[in-house]
């Protein structure tokens, strides 16, 4: 009697729990819907202002930009983690932090002196128990980042290499390929790639129109760049953090599904045992029964 | 030069979204050095945008958007707007933008303080006539 009330009960926890992951792969579908759409509309100013740095580029002819600037041996790095507020994500976070981890021994090792800032609970909460200490934390960025937000801390980046307190920029986050795929990636963000001639003619717009565009600049191309730079760099952090929503939703519908199915195998594999157990303790019983009245006879 | 065209079509994206994707007539453009004004068949053009008011006009109707600087890029008659920040005028609660903007405006006006504020009053203003269409 005793087993059968035991696997009653499991049977149940089970049930609530699976309840539970099914919400929340169910929340983190919608979330991943929503995050997906506010990534694809972006992607149209990611698209123009590339398109934008490269005309000017091509008109501008050598250009010199702090931003651009390349130091040939860099001395202070900065890694900024994107990782989540929140686990129940799978691998997720672990994929990151792994990266972040080796990039930053690998600073280490070449005499890098490397500023570590973290966003999101679960990276804060693992550097700190490697003992790293960081240099800034933010948990403000959830599951829709906002341009504002982002722009502070852009802005904050854009000082610190402009006065030279760091000479690289790098972002450890999950890179959103496609739906099936992302990837934990650590992205050089400053100093920013050069535009160049032949993105233009990579691009699907410019390839519409092939003929080279005569454009009059107002005020002047150089002057128009100066500007385009700072907002292209903040564009491409800004496209970080949008990636890494989506991959954590995604990361986190997965594992809930998978959370979910296990669920249902084991509620199966223990009523199979609740079903095998209540029916030996009743032909236990009419043993005993027949047992007995074969002893009175 | 331009296709030949009647219309132009003005495309304002923020980081965020697309604000708007619209034919229009004539489209009045807040450049860093004054207000451009652009008809279909204009040269192709690249630009700074300040903070202010874009005037959109199809036909009889007029739309106004609040831009928060930015740039724009005129290319066969298609206006495409960068901005960070676009909210169009319909949109914008008057009274709220009216009164971030007297909070905007500090007291004691002296010239380092408005020159430091200059940016967020600016930003109210264009606000207010975004939605009131000064």
């Amino acid at each position: 009697m005793a087993k059968t009330r035991e696997l009653v009960g499991r049977r149940k926890a089970i049930r609530n729990i699976r309840k539970i992951t099914r919400t929340m792969e169910l929340i983190a579908t919608a979330r991943f819907k929503k995050a997906l759409d506010r990534a694809q509309e972006a992607e149209a100013y990611t698209r123009k202002i590339a398109e934008l740095a490269s005309d000017l580029a091509s008109a501008g002819g050598e250009i010199t930009h702090p931003l651009l600037a390349v130091h040939d041996k860099v001395g202070k790095s900065l890694l900024l983690v994107i990782a989540s507020n929140r686990g129940l994500c799978g691998g997720y976070n672990a994929g990151i932090l792994r990266e972040a981890n080796t990039r930053l021994r690998s600073n280490r090792e070449q005499g890098v002196q490397t500023r570590l800032e973290l966003s999101g609970k679960r990276s804060i909460s693992y550097f700190r128990f490697q003992r790293v200490a960081a240099d800034a934390t933010y948990i403000h960025f959830e599951d829709k980042p906002r341009f504002d937000e982002v722009e502070a801390l852009a802005n904050h980046f854009l000082e610190l290499f402009t006065t030279g307190a760091i000479e690289r920029l790098e972002v450890a986050y999950m890179r959103f390929l496609s739906p099936a795929r992302q990837t934990a990636v650590v992205e050089t963000l400053l100093p920013l790639a050069k535009p160049t001639l032949t993105d233009s003619k990579n691009t699907a717009p410019a390839k519409a129109n092939n003929r080279v565009v005569e454009y009059e600049y107002i005020p002047d191309a150089v002057e128009i760049l100066g500007q385009v730079l700072p907002a292209s760099f903040k564009q491409r952090l800004f496209k970080c953090f949008l990636d890494a929503a989506v991959s954590e939703q995604i990361a986190r519908r997965v594992t809930m599904k998978a959370a979910t199915e296990n669920a249902d195998s084991m509620i199966k594999l223990i009523s199979r045992q609740y079903n095998r157990a209540r029916q030996a303790q009743i032909t236990k019983e009419i043993s005993e029964v027949i047992g007995g009245a074969a002893a009175l006879q | 030069m331009a296709s030949s065209s009647k219309q132009l079509r003005c495309v304002v994206v923020t980081p965020e979204k697309a604000v708007l994707d619209q034919a229009a007539d004539l489209v009045s453009l807040p450049m860093s050095d004054g207000e451009l004004g652009v008809l279909p068949g204009r040269q192709a053009l690249i630009g700074n945008l300040t903070t202010g008011v874009l005037r959109l006009k199809i036909g009889a109707q007029s739309v106004r958007l609040f831009v928060d600087g930015g740039f724009v890029q005129v290319r066969d008659d298609t206006i495409t707007v960068l901005t960070p920040r676009a909210q169009l005028g319909s949109e914008i609660d008057l009274e709220g933008a009216k009164k971030s903007l007297t909070s905007s405006i500090p007291k004691d006006a002296s010239a380092k303080v408005i020159k430091e504020h200059h940016n967020t009053i600016l930003r109210a203003r264009a606000m207010v006539h975004a939605a009131k269409g000064l």
